[in-house]
């Protein structure tokens, strides 16, 4: 883009808008500026906070995140009319990084496996197909092992085959080109397990527990993690679905906690160990 | 350089999906809707459903609303202030739902409704064979099934009569003779009479069922509310066992640490204690000394006391002689508490000079003579002179009482 339209794009940015339908105009013509102002920012709030470093990670990073940011705002920002879609932008994003933890940032998820990891679970936190799918790349599960392990009742379990069917059909793809993992990377990532098995696993499951502190604060009331005893009696009692989904497949500690727990007419899952598994 | 072609490439895609996720959240088709507030799941709505809602209240504002499909794609959001109320309506292709967000410095509220759109009759149809083949497959609930066997054979014996009926006309058609023509009218208008008849029972038993449905989805609804408040229950009590935990916990090291500071105290309290004892013990022991010293002093003064009663007899004689008694003190040293001076005083009458202060009543000055039993005997400038007869007390004593009297201004034994 000419710098002559890139002003032209900044001007209608700035202008009033003043119905939903001129916002949408105006943003999609936009988005590539709209995505660069956002990259800005949290690049700004990554030095001011001593989080940033001139590398392909660290750009890659701010790029999922303003991708977030503003697929959120092209949805919240047509409410706010009549209004400067610019300012607003800038007034969004403001807003979301004086919140605490904005996003799951540490060094180490900035590794290939560490971003395959996070974009994993952080798309489990807006999505329940990537949610149940968490099983399968954590712990090797099948949709099976999965009903048996969070003891769901018949009614709740047809849901989730449907959500291990969507998630191998599109729900991966498109998770992996948002974290911007490459076929190479993949590939590579795959190789490594094989190659360097023990140490593998060792590494994902140090890198695992980072990722999995941020994003289970996401859930309501933050459930917390119970003893056995407590575990047994939501699991006799039958209550507690969404508790035991999320909460089991965000907490290692606690999946092994639960192990066995499920009815006895499940089938009998082995103990749950992590065993990364980079395909659906 | 292989790198900026990477993250370009991985700005293009990133780019592309924005554009793709915008279009296909709103064209994808979910069954259920995640609701999101403030970046977390309360709850669902059930798009399969002919209504859903969902309330959320909680102390501080809600900031905003997104509602998700089950693959995590972005269907729509609302923002609030952080005081006041904020309303949007999302068309989506199962229907519509309307978002509220109402927040005040209490706390904020938020709601969602989905409210399906109108089905056409080809959809009904299609859900119609859908329910009898779910019949079939599974049971359902006993009023439900009925209706739907009886819609059934309804349309099954609706079929059969048109056909029927269809084929009386072509054979009739085909009958050259007129006479039986008259009488297969008849038949017609008494077959289609039957036919209105039954296809009012169908329109009544669809309504029926519509009803039932109706009822079906309601109770539904109740129930899905109902598992939903049962989990928040759940959920509840999960908190509230662990709060009681660490309630507990903090109880029993409050207890501990307050019992702690309880015996630290009782064992400073206990060597003040000691320490008191023992200094009373030391006094204690100097006090007795003191006292067998003075019972000593005692012995010896009134040895001191039987060998000057002679003496004091010969020297009460005159007034003159008391007078220049009684003027001695002031020339006497300090020590004038001797055994000599205490007989003096315990056996003369006391004169006095007083000074009393200005503004005092001569009816207070008289009550204060009488009060020390004593008398006055002259007054010169402003001096009044004062005769006790016998003092109760050593003199010096005596006259540092005078002193101290609220009325006396000062106090002299000369002239």
């Amino acid at each position: 883009m000419g710098m002559a339209d890139q002003t032209e794009v900044i001007g209608r940015l700035e202008d009033v808008v003043s119905t939903a339908e001129d916002f949408d105009r105006v943003v999609a013509q936009a988005l590539p500026t709209l995505l660069e102002r956002t990259r800005y920012s949290m690049r700004r709030f990554l030095r001011d906070t001593g989080q940033w470093s001139e590398d392909t990670a660290h750009e890659k990073f701010i790029l999922r995140w303003s991708a977030e940011y503003l697929e959120r705002f092209m949805l919240s920002g047509r409410n706010e009319v009549p209004c400067r879609p610019l300012y607003l932008l800038d007034a969004f994003v403001a807003k979301l990084h004086s919140r605490p933890e904005p996003f799951c940032y540490h060094p180490e998820l900035l590794t290939p496996l560490g971003r395959f990891i996070d974009g994993l679970v952080a798309r489990a936190v807006v999505s329940r197909d990537a949610l149940i799918a968490l099983y399968h790349h954590c712990y090797g599960m099948s949709p099976r092992d999965v009903i048996a392990v969070t003891g769901l009742s018949e009614s709740e379990s047809q849901r989730i085959y449907k959500n291990f069917r969507r998630w191998r059909e599109s729900g991966w793809q498109r998770t992996m080109e948002m974290i911007g993992m490459t076929d190479a990377e993949l590939e590579e990532l795959a190789a490594e397990q094989k190659r360097h098995h023990q140490q593998f696993t060792h590494e994902a499951e140090r890198v695992i527990r980072f990722a999995q502190d941020h994003y289970r604060k996401s859930e309501p009331d933050y459930y917390p993690c119970l003893s056995r005893p407590e575990w047994e009696a939501m699991f006799s009692e039958a209550y507690g679905h969404d508790y035991r989904l999320w909460h089991l497949v965000l907490c290692m500690d606690c999946v092994q906690k639960t192990w066995g727990l499920g009815p006895k007419r499940m089938p009998i899952v082995e103990k749950p160990r992590l065993e990364i598994r980079v395909r659906p | 350089m292989e790198q900026d072609k990477d993250l370009a490439a991985y700005c293009a895609r990133v780019l592309g999906m924005l554009n793709m996720n915008t279009s296909r959240s709103l064209r994808s088709p979910s069954d259920v809707i995640h609701v999101f507030i403030n970046e977390r799941r309360v709850g669902t709505l059930n798009g399969r459903e002919a209504e859903s809602s969902l309330q959320f209240q909680r102390q501080g504002c809600v900031d905003h609303i997104q509602l998700r499909s089950e693959e995590g794609a972005l269907i729509g959001s609302l923002s609030a202030p952080e005081c006041g109320f904020r309303a949007t309506r999302l068309s989506l292709p199962e229907g519509t739902v309307e978002l509220r967000i109402r927040n005040t410095a209490e706390g904020g509220s938020a709601s969602a409704l989905f409210t399906p759109a109108p089905r056409r009759w080809s959809e009904f149809l299609r859900s119609m064979a859908e329910s009898v083949q779910t019949m079939a497959v599974r049971p359902v609930a006993d009023g439900t099934a009925h209706g739907m066997r009886m819609v059934v054979v309804l349309q099954v014996l609706l079929a059969v009569i048109v056909l029927g009926l269809a084929a009386d006309r072509i054979m009739s058609r085909l009958t050259p003779d007129g006479a039986p023509q008259v009488a297969t009218q008849t038949e017609v208008a008494k077959l289609e009479q039957q036919l209105g008849d039954l296809a009012r029972m169908q329109a009544k038993a669809v309504e029926s069922i519509q009803l039932q449905q109706q009822g079906m989805v309601r109770l539904q609804l109740e129930i899905a509310k109902l598992s939903s408040s049962q989990r928040a229950i759940g959920a509840g009590m999960q908190a509230a066992r662990q709060t009681l935990g660490h309630v507990e916990e903090v109880g029993r090291q409050d207890a501990a640490q307050s019992s702690g500071i309880v015996m630290s105290r009782a064992s400073t309290d206990q060597r003040q204690l000691k320490d008191e004892i023992r200094n009373l013990t030391v006094e204690n022991a100097r006090l007795s000394k003191e006292m067998a010293e003075l019972a000593e002093q005692n012995q010896d003064l009134e040895k001191m006391l039987k060998s000057a009663r002679p003496e004091v007899s010969k020297a009460t004689v005159t007034d003159q002689d008391n007078s220049m008694l009684i003027q001695q003190p002031d020339h006497e040293p300090a020590t004038s508490m001797s055994p000599r001076a205490e007989v003096r005083n315990n056996t003369q009458p006391l004169l006095f000079w007083v000074n009393f202060s200005e503004g005092t009543t001569q009816e207070s000055i008289d009550q204060w003579v009488h009060d020390m039993q004593g008398h006055m005997v002259a007054v010169n400038g402003g001096w009044q002179e004062v005769e006790v007869t016998q003092p109760s007390m050593p003199t010096d004593r005596f006259l540092e009482q005078v002193r101290g009297a609220k009325i006396v201004k000062a106090v002299r034994v000369d002239q």
